[in-house]
């Protein structure tokens, strides 16, 4: 009986001598390639950052107003950020391929398929700051000619610009990372589908009168009206 | 000889053709069918009368005209030869047409006139607009003979103006560039003036030719590249001026992105001159300085003003972003003021102006979008101007005028400091 006792635990001993034997090198390995992760990342973020302060997109991105909704949220310049995210993307994937050498089972498929995801968030983001860019450049352009023309409501226009390129921003990123894909695009589909159909009750229903003499001041009067000021020049 | 590979080649093989010429006179069209054979006749009229030795061409530069402009000229031009009497030409008077693009722009078309300039090596240079209906030949004459035999190197024109036209030019434009530039200079936007071929050399080495601003309106930035340059500089009274009814200008809105977005952008472009200029100098003038004609009808000033009102609240988060906190409460405050004892003082209106110019430079947003945030403050002032000025006469009026130029003088630090500072 004592001899069973002793044979089950060297040989228990044995097994764990073997595992920490075999997984030794691995802990080893993904450290290295943690470190040279870490080392990849910072280089790449140095070189997107000088890449991007050549480029001068913080002072496109102040132009377009994306820098005063990043100031609000907090949240570091435009530059700083891409060369952060670049960072954290980089090095997360370095880390992911670290934890998939160390060989635990039922883990690899899980991390294959968060490695995938990360060139798909990386664009998420990427397109999520073009819509912003995008919303603020249209909807203030928008405001400002609907505000020299003499329009009314300036800024409902501005904001419905803006609302929809939100919109369409926020599906695409979403669409991208595969989250509920189907609903996205359903969703995306109702609440523009919807959105133009008020717009176009409205302005057509809603406010016949209005429409009709917009119509009509756009297309007959505008000419007399362009004269209503004296010549600049 | 510095840039012609822009040039189409059968452009080049006609100007190949006239070899060297002393005078070279340039009329940029567009759809100007009804107009252009009235502007050749004094054209040709006004070479044959004054400058009987000189060798000289005529070039039009069409922006691809949908009707016959072009092929109007050449006929124009056959029957002028064909049925002038009396004192002539001792020397062929050339005629060149080319179309520079498939859509107009003043700034392709003067590119294309300034290196036909170099090429040919013209003295002296005279760009006309064909919508200009009571050009007389004394008009070419007189922007051409002060770059000709005097030794200018830029001539603008002067023009008898109504009391109620050319406001953007008078209470902006002019004083502005006065006091930046230090050249008094009163029309610095028009579609007639005269440049000599080293200015015109000059020009056409500068890599801008593809700018916006040299696009719409290329005619103040060569005025500003004259000054810049120290080369010398003068105006001609030319008197009244009617353009053609299918040319009527831009409206207030177009005027001032084309203008102003032009003079912010000179302002950018040329601050290593300007920013250690101070006070102003008269140019050579030939004729008056000035002249207002008392007629025209006032235009309707209610719009105007609530334009400006609903401008300054609607625009409100931009015009923060662009003008001084100080600034931005006092046009606030005026915008709720009582409309009938409404005004926009000079000394509000001069610094509004160099925070915006200001802001231009830090580029706080879009520049275009920064300039299109003026047109409402510029309404503002033009609704003051209009209010003052209702039963003003010609001489308060420019009385006015001048101590508004004086203001834009003494508050040029303020731009320097605002230019200057660390944002």
């Amino acid at each position: 009986m004592k001899e069973v006792v002793i044979q089950g635990l060297s040989q228990a001993y044995s097994n764990l001598v073997h595992m920490f034997a075999e997984f030794l090198p691995r802990l080893l390995v993904m450290l290295v390639i943690v470190l040279v992760g870490l080392l990849v990342a910072y280089v790449l973020k140095t070189i997107l950052r000088a890449v991007l302060h050549v480029t001068r997109l913080d002072r496109l991105s102040e132009e377009a107003g994306a820098s005063r909704f990043l100031r609000m949220a907090a949240l570091p310049s435009m530059t700083e950020l891409l060369s952060r995210s670049l960072f954290w993307v980089t090095w997360s994937g370095f880390i992911l391929i670290g934890i998939s050498v160390l060989g635990v089972a039922g883990l690899q498929e899980q991390i294959s398929r968060l490695f995938l995801l990360l060139p798909a968030i990386f664009v998420a983001i990427l397109i999520l700051f073009l819509g912003l860019v995008t919303a603020n450049f249209l909807s203030r352009a928008a405001l400002l000619a609907a505000v020299n023309a003499g329009y009314p409501s300036p800024k409902l226009l501005s904001w419905s610009i803006r609302f929809v390129i939100w919109a369409l921003a926020v599906s695409m990123a979403l669409e991208q990372v595969g989250v509920a894909r189907q609903t996205v695009i359903a969703a995306f589909s109702i609440v523009f589908g919807a959105f133009m159909f008020g717009m176009a009750l409205a302005f057509g229903l809603g406010g016949k009168e209005l429409a009709r003499e917009f119509l009509e001041r756009n297309l007959t009067e505008k000419k007399r009206e362009k004269h209503e000021e004296p010549q600049p020049l | 000889m510095a840039e012609e590979s822009f040039l189409a080649d059968d452009f080049l093989r006609q100007l190949m053709s006239v070899g060297e010429v002393d005078l070279l006179v340039g009329i940029p069209s567009y759809n100007n069918a009804s107009t252009l054979a009235q502007t050749l006749q004094s054209v040709e009229a006004s070479l044959r009368q004054n400058f009987v030795r000189e060798r000289a061409v005529i070039l039009n530069v069409d922006g691809g005209s949908a009707d016959e402009t072009r092929q109007l000229f050449v006929q124009s031009a056959e029957r002028i030869d064909a049925g002038h009497k009396g004192l002539t030409s001792l020397r062929t008077v050339h005629r060149i047409s080319c179309e520079y693009d498939k859509s107009p722009s003043q700034g392709l078309a003067l590119h294309s006139i300034v290196a036909a300039a170099d090429l040919l090596r013209a003295r002296a240079c005279v760009v006309i607009s064909p919508t200009t209906t009571n050009l007389t030949p004394s008009w070419v004459a007189n922007l051409l003979r002060p770059v000709y035999r005097q030794g200018l190197d830029f001539v603008a024109p002067l023009y008898v103006r109504s009391r109620f036209q050319g406001l953007l030019a008078r209470d902006l434009l002019y004083p502005m560039c006065r006091a930046i530039f230090g050249q008094r200079i009163r029309e610095l936007y028009s579609e007639e003036w005269g440049f000599s071929g080293r200015l015109a050399s000059q020009c056409l080495e500068k890599d801008v030719w593809h700018e916006e601003a040299v696009r719409a309106r290329p005619e103040a930035w060569m005025a500003i590249t004259a000054i810049s340059a120290d080369l010398k500089c003068g105006q001609y009274f030319l008197g009244p001026k009617t353009a053609s009814p299918t040319g009527t200008g831009p409206d207030i809105v177009e005027a001032i992105r084309q203008t102003v977005g032009n003079f912010f952008w000179c302002l950018e472009t040329n601050q290593a001159n300007w920013l250690s200029r101070s006070n102003s100098q008269p140019v050579p003038t030939f004729g008056p300085d000035h002249e207002l004609s008392l007629d025209g009808i006032p235009p309707s000033q209610e719009k105007i003003f609530d334009l400006f009102r609903s401008g300054v609240s609607e625009l409100e988060p931009i015009l923060a972003s662009i003008l001084a906190q100080d600034t931005h409460a006092q046009i606030e405050a005026i915008a709720l003021s009582d409309r009938s004892n409404f005004h926009f003082a000079p000394e509000l209106w001069v610094k509004t102006l160099y925070e915006f110019a200001a802001s231009y430079h830090h580029a706080v947003l879009n520049r275009d979008h920064l300039v299109q945030a003026l047109v409402p403050l510029y309404r503002g002032r033009l609704y003051s101007f209009l209010l003052e000025n209702a039963n003003s006469s010609a001489e308060a009026m420019e009385t006015q005028s001048e101590i508004l130029c004086q203001e834009f003088e003494r508050q040029k630090p303020y731009l320097i400091e605002k230019w200057t500072a660390k944002r």
